[in-house]
């Protein structure tokens, strides 16, 4: 231990140093201007561009963990995530695709933590709102729709700016007609139940072919429209820049994404604070404690429900309109996980965590894995002895259950977890170690989680 | 005036019948006890009075309404609060949260508000956090507000138990063994709250306990419950000197010798 003691004190001091006082304004914005930099030069995708590229989200992180000046945040976080990373996305798509999905990812997470955070319900079926936002953009704005009626016409494009509150809508009413028939059941039942009804929306879209084509089956639906772009003018006639419209696209799903992760982040800590966050983690903590304080079980849980799949809805028209195509096995079970396993990678009610575990996930899968692929195939080309079957993106889902299972042996908390949460789990190590008998003179508390009070 | 009439409660798990017509009724500025041995019905007929069970037969009629049948947090909204045997705080949660989750039915502004970020909304937690100040200073754990409530002693815990149900501004108030589990003197602590609690506060409660020191000391009326059934009612004295109660606690020979 003794020889570590002067490093981690210089850490720890370097550490304080960069993130305190003048030092630390000093730091972000010098890392802001290299990283910046370094990312617009190298307009190539390549691993050092996917290097800079992490280093320059990374500092979105650092700069929120820092105890700099909250106005000093948000410029940071503003400038990159607001001009520079749209900039360098119009000179390389393939970074700000990857952006754009991270985002995605982000309030899809954020709504889920919803759910299984705050209010304690496990859904392994969140995907399924998602899927509900996808498909009704993807139906009413398409042909599809005269495949119903022959005589309906296909939605505007323009109708894709109001459709973004259809999508919560009908995020919410899914939310609640998932919730009203399994709420009375708890932990695992609900699991499964939700499971099942992620299940049942999938089969339905790859069945309801017949007899009247909704959703075009298996074959899913092409060609879903994209918003008219209303700032093409503005942008190429006042600001000069001489876009293509496919990369206007790209940048208006980018912001789309980015304004709607914003509103999820507000709504989400303003209800997390609030009367409503109490009510969802006290019925999350002993559900008959929180009836017994008058919360009203039924809506209170259909409420968290309905918020955390109303984002999801909205996610959905945004994610339908921009991949033109979806079909069911963009909505299956593995989705879900996926986004649950985000919200457990970063800290489980943790608003931070979360967004920081579905950056990581979809970084893994849209970067880190293909790239890895990529430096095999050179090195194969070398003459290295790396068989021509071995692909990493092969083994996403190993390396990802791999991850998960370290994760849960060494900090089961999360990556970030919540500021409350990563005391209670410290506290429960207390009382497991046995050599710290110093600690125990108050008996530990008499209730038990499912305790009746009979 | 009677704050609480329960009359020929009833209530059957399988072939058990756990509470066998019980008529009971508490005035309002009491302080009634509920005794008997274990598994005489004592904690179901609480369950029934906060509408945990639906008692199959019997009504109960609190503050001039008819609350059998409703659901728990409706009865809770209407003034009746309880603590609970085997201590129930939201552990995880400050000292402080705990009680405010108490307030809960007493916190009104709106979902829109709140996402929006209306100033009603801000306002409203201001005073909350400060009634739930006052709430804890009351019982005397205002400088443990933002600890963890599992982290709490045993005997801060009985307490937090009682600020949150005190938080809901009840009328009534069911405390289900205030005292077990403590020492000699946290218990004397518990008693002076409990009698605070009627004497400043005005509120009517309602015991369950075991020590039967606490229970004469404190009581003016105590109920007897044994095997579901009502056996006696009367104050101390009464209950005291009452052949069938010595019978219910220590057999029938004990009775016969008294």
């Amino acid at each position: 231990m003794t020889p570590t003691v002067p490093s981690e004190s210089l850490w720890e001091r370097a550490k304080l140093t960069l993130n305190t006082g003048p030092t630390a304004y000093g730091f972000f914005t010098l890392y802001a201007l290299i990283c910046s930099g370094l990312l617009i030069s190298n307009t190539r995708t390549s691993l050092a561009t996917d290097v800079i590229f992490v280093f320059f989200l990374l500092l979105v992180l650092l700069v929120y963990r820092s105890s700099t000046h909250t106005f000093f945040k948000l410029a940071v976080v503003a400038f990159q995530l607001g001009v520079v990373l749209p900039y360098f996305g119009t000179l390389n798509p393939f970074y700000i695709e990857v952006a754009t999905q991270a985002g995605i990812f982000v309030a899809l997470a954020l709504g889920l933590n919803v759910v299984v955070g705050f209010a304690g319900l496990l859904d392994l079926g969140y995907v399924a709102f998602f899927a509900v936002g996808a498909y009704a953009w993807a139906i009413l704005s398409t042909s599809q729709i005269t495949q119903i009626n022959p005589a309906w016409m296909p939605l505007a494009p323009s109708a894709f700016y109001p459709f973004l509150f259809v999508g919560l809508l009908l995020g919410a009413i899914t939310g609640v007609l998932l919730g009203l028939p399994v709420l009375r059941l708890r932990g695992d039942y609900l699991a499964i139940v939700t499971l099942g009804f992620g299940e049942v929306i999938r089969v339905l879209a790859n069945n309801l072919d017949r007899p009247v084509n909704f959703t075009n089956g298996s074959q899913g639906i092409r060609e879903i429209e994209r918003p008219n772009l209303f700032f093409a003018d503005f942008v190429r006639d006042t600001l000069g820049w001489n876009l293509t419209n496919q990369k206007l696209h790209e940048l208006f799903f980018y912001f789309a994404v980015l304004f709607i992760v914003i509103m999820t982040v507000l709504v989400v800590t303003r209800l997390k604070e609030s009367r409503i966050g109490r009510a969802w983690e006290a019925i999350r903590e002993d559900e008959t404690a929180a009836i017994a304080q008058g919360i009203p079980l039924v809506r209170t849980k259909l409420l968290a429900f309905a918020v955390g799949a109303s984002f999801a809805g909205a996610m959905g028209v945004i994610f339908a309109s921009k991949q033109l195509f979806i079909n069911p096995p963009t909505f299956d079970l593995l989705r879900s996980i996926n986004i649950l396993a985000m919200v457990i990678l970063g800290g489980m009610g943790s608003i931070p965590g979360v967004m920081l575990g579905a950056v990581l996930v979809t970084l893994l899968d849209l970067q880190l894995l293909p790239r890895a692929a990529a430096v095999l195939r050179d090195l194969q080309r070398m003459g290295l002895p790396i068989p021509a079957a071995f692909d990493p993106t092969q083994y996403q889902r190993l390396l990802f259950g791999i991850l998960l299972v370290v994760m849960m042996i060494f900090r089961p908390q999360g990556i970030l977890p919540d500021e409350r949460r990563k005391e209670e789990l410290a506290a429960g190590d207390v009382s497991v170690d046995d050599d710290d008998d110093s600690e125990d003179d108050s008996p530990p508390a008499a209730a038990k989680p499912n305790g009746a009070a009979v | 005036m009677a704050l609480l009439e329960a009359t020929n409660v009833t209530k059957t798990f399988g072939g058990l019948t756990a509470v066998n017509d019980v008529t009971l009724t508490i005035d309002e500025g009491r302080i009634v006890s509920v005794i008997g041995p274990n598994g005489a019905g004592k904690t179901t007929f609480f369950n029934i009075l906060t509408g945990i069970y639906k008692p199959d037969q019997g009504t109960i009629v609190f503050n001039g309404k008819p609350i059998a049948g409703l659901k728990s947090n409706d009865i809770a909204a209407q003034g009746m609060r309880r603590t609970f045997q085997n201590i129930r705080l939201f552990n995880n949660m400050t000292v402080l949260e705990n009680v405010l989750v108490g307030m809960h039915t007493h916190l009104h502004v709106p979902f829109w508000s709140i996402i929006f970020k209306l100033p009603s909304v801000r306002r409203e937690e201001q005073k909350a956090r400060e009634r739930a100040r006052e709430h804890l200073a009351y019982v005397g754990l205002d400088d443990k507000r933002e600890e963890l409530a599992k982290n709490l002693p045993y005997g801060d815990q009985r307490r937090l138990e009682i600020a949150r149900a005190l938080a809901g501004e009840p009328r009534l108030i069911l405390l289900d063994e205030p005292t077990a589990g403590m020492n000699p003197k946290e218990t004397v602590a518990a008693t002076t709250l409990i009698r605070r609690l009627r004497d400043e506060l005005k509120l009517t409660v309602v015991l369950i306990e075991h020590d039967m020191r606490l229970v004469m000391a404190i009581s003016e009326r105590i109920s007897v419950l044994d095997y579901g059934t009502k056996i006696a009612e009367g104050d101390a004295q009464t209950i005291r000197s009452n052949p069938r109660v010595i019978e219910a606690y220590l057999g029938k020979g004990a009775a016969d010798a008294a």
